[in-house]
């Protein structure tokens, strides 16, 4: 997928406008919000598995090299195929092999954020195949030609009836001519068109949330079933999965998947926890012929150099975004790319290069809300922090940015003129907010205020609080 | 081809990693923690193990039923069967062939169809920490009949059940040196929420679970 996140400003602006979307963020603060504290606060032993889910990644990263090796090893010994890619265009060219060696013609995918990150579909619609998106969600933004917005929930910035009427347009050609608005007979439609697709797909594509080491297993998790039907029913399964996404044991991976539907969806469990070793064995009446994994890197190695491989113990929960002021204010599209939130705020001048993502890590306010309920406990702001600083070392930044940072820092570190300028600011902004203690406009800020009220200040600076409470002990 | 990408991408992981050599003593470590795998916090139980298990099934809207004896199963059955004329028509997996299904009934002892009204498979275990039923895959106990039907019939045996996903994973290791193909773990009827944030049953999967608890 395109990354298109240069301009990451316009299109925040645009979102903040959107009062659809507005309704749709709030609505997800509200549910998942409330849904994972209610699931962590129903157990005792939460503290103790995240310290155990972080844990096991960090031994895992410290031992990738070892654990990935294993992991062939096991897939290989019951028959199935490991691929390894260096990035996006080699996993789409090893893909793209596969489907061409097996005669494919019609594709049927589970979701799979690693193809939206190497821009799998694209990659096969070049080559005349016939690509389905399975999960509910991700095949209403594929008829929409647009991007997830959201990790776990792809639809969130979608209404019903922007819903209904894409079905409305799309599903004549199956012969579902009324325009319908239930939600039930909406899905109900997803369901009889996939059954078709998932009986003439000639290749299944999923995604892995873990790869085991132990046993050569990749676990996928859906409440749909769909993932299920499309690596059960396809004559040639595909799995295209991250390197970081191996565990080394069944254990391991028990411990994280406590964890992660807590954490994507306040639940204990999604309906179907799927294990799938290898292609059919002797004498089994279904299953696929042919089992093939595809590792990508795809710039995850160079973060397991250095500072930002806590970034790749990230079990891709949405937590991060689901509790960030930045995500629920503009959604996830103004992020320009497939991974939004603080989780992707990391991830995508990682992956997609810093040029193409300057804006991103500083759509922060280093709230630290990501990090408080990170299951597996990824210091974001942290991480955000220091991809500023590499940015601005790297001459990324904007001069007009530089040039105000640079004016602040000289204020800073003048602390006579400091304290006499804010005192003014203070208590100028002070009676222009004192009737209600909020501003709908500032003189050079109307782009800001657009989109939110700025907080008058009591007009009295922080200084010089400070300085009246010791005197007052 | 395969072999140098594979090897390159390993060498630059290794790189990342700061190019040490691992001790004899380090790999044996690595090694032990993979045959004998340490066990994570874990959510307490009930003491009253079988009462957890149901509860937590019937939360997750599977519907139980206890059965006396798998002699019982085709009756059980029979009840959940749609009250039209027509003789039914179902898929059995060949492992519950043997029970004396009725003749005037179509069984399908195969994998799952396109249509599917009811099918009707044994699970080999069930969770009490989440009442989840585990199914294995096998030429007796085809994976596409836990997922193509409208109604989903599992038979669990009340001795198979234990407390954590752990301990399958322990008896599924004695029991083989091959992990299975598939083994899915199933905690309620398929569902989605990706039209307008409204829980919808079903989506791709079974509308209802039943599952027909087996004394023994």
């Amino acid at each position: 997928m395109q990354t298109t996140n240069e301009d990451f400003s316009a299109r925040a602006s645009k979102a903040l406008g959107d009062a659809s979307l507005q309704q749709s963020v709030s609505n997800l603060k509200r549910g998942f919000v409330a849904a994972r504290a209610r699931a962590v606060a129903a157990l005792p032993e939460y503290e103790a598995m995240r310290d155990a889910g972080a844990a096991i990644k960090d031994h895992t990263l410290d031992n990738l090299d070892f654990y990935l090796e294993r992991y062939e090893r096991e897939v290989v010994r019951l028959g199935g195929h490991v691929h390894w890619a260096a990035d996006a265009d080699e996993a789409c060219r090893i893909v793209r092999e596969i489907c061409a060696r097996a005669g494919a013609k019609t594709i049927v995918k589970g979701k799979s954020m690693v193809s939206e990150e190497i821009a799998l579909n694209e990659a096969l619609e070049a080559d005349g195949l016939e690509v389905v998106e399975s999960d509910a969600g991700e095949y209403i933004v594929q008829l929409a030609k647009e991007a997830p917005s959201h990790i776990v929930m792809p639809t969130v910035h979608k209404t019903t009836e922007d819903i209904a009427d894409l079905f409305h347009e799309h599903h004549r050609a199956y012969g579902f001519t009324d325009r319908v608005t239930d939600a039930a007979e909406l899905i109900g439609q997803v369901r009889t068109i996939l059954r078709d697709k998932y009986f003439a797909a000639d290749v299944g594509i999923t995604g892995a949330n873990f790869l085991v080491a132990e046993t050569g297993s990749n676990i996928i998790v859906t409440n749909e079933g769909n993932g299920d039907l499309t690596s059960t029913l396809a004559r040639v399964h595909i799995v295209t999965a991250g390197i970081e996404k191996v565990v080394p044991t069944l254990n391991d991976a028990a411990v994280l998947l406590r964890l992660l539907a807590r954490s994507a969806l306040g639940m204990e469990i999604t309906s179907y926890t799927t294990l799938s070793t290898g292609p059919r064995r002797s004498g089994d009446l279904d299953g696929p012929e042919e089992y093939h994994v595809v590792l990508v890197d795809n710039g995850r190695s160079k973060m397991l150099a250095g500072a930002f491989r806590p970034m790749l113990r990230c079990i891709r929960c949405g937590a991060c975004m689901n509790h960030c002021p930045v995500y629920l204010s503009v959604g996830g599209h103004a992020y320009g790319w497939v991974y939004p939130g603080p989780m992707g705020a990391v991830l995508t001048p990682m992956i997609a290069r810093h040029e193409k993502a300057s804006e991103l890590p500083h759509a922060c306010t280093l709230n630290g809300r990501c990090q408080q309920v990170c299951p597996v406990k990824i210091p974001l702001p942290d991480l955000l922090r220091r991809l500023r600083h590499e940015q601005w070392e790297a001459g990324f930044i904007k001069s007009k940015v530089r040039w105000g940072v640079g004016l602040w820092a000289w204020f800073a570190t003048h602390p006579a003129v400091y304290r006499t300028a804010t005192r003014l600011a203070a208590a100028v902004l002070g009676r222009l907010g004192k009737s209600n203690g909020r501003m709908r406009r500032l003189p050079l800020a109307g782009g800001w205020t657009a989109g939110r009220d700025m907080p008058a200040p009591q007009g009295t600076t922080f200084h010089a609080a400070w300085a009246k409470r010791n005197q007052q002990r | 081809m395969n072999g140098t990408r594979r090897d390159d991408m390993l060498a630059r992981i290794r790189e990342a990693l700061g190019d040490r050599q691992r001790t004899p003593e380090a790999v044996e470590e690595l090694e032990q923690r993979l045959t004998r795998p340490p066990t994570g916090p874990r959510p307490r139980l009930d003491a009253d193990r079988l009462g957890q298990f149901v509860a937590k099934a019937e939360a997750n809207l599977i519907k139980v039923e206890r059965i006396a004896s798998l002699q019982m199963l085709v009756p059980a059955v029979r009840v959940l069967l749609p009250s039209t004329s027509d003789a039914p028509d179902i898929s059995v997996a060949p492992e519950l062939e043997h029970l004396g299904w009725p003749s005037t009934w179509h069984v399908n002892f195969g994998a799952g169809r396109k249509i599917e009204p009811l099918s009707v498979t044994m699970a080999v275990a069930g969770i009490v920490e989440t009442g989840s039923i585990i199914l294995r895959s096998s030429p007796a106990s085809p994976t596409t009949l836990n997922f193509l039907p409208d109604v989903h019939v599992v038979v669990l045996r009340t001795s198979d059940i234990v407390d954590y996903p752990e301990d399958v994973w322990a008896r599924a290791r004695s029991e083989s040196e091959d992990w299975p193909r598939t083994v899915n773990i199933i905690s309620s009827p398929s569902r989605t929420a990706d039209v307008g944030g409204i829980i919808v049953r079903p989506a791709h999967g079974p509308k209802s679970v039943h599952l027909m608890l087996c004394d023994g």
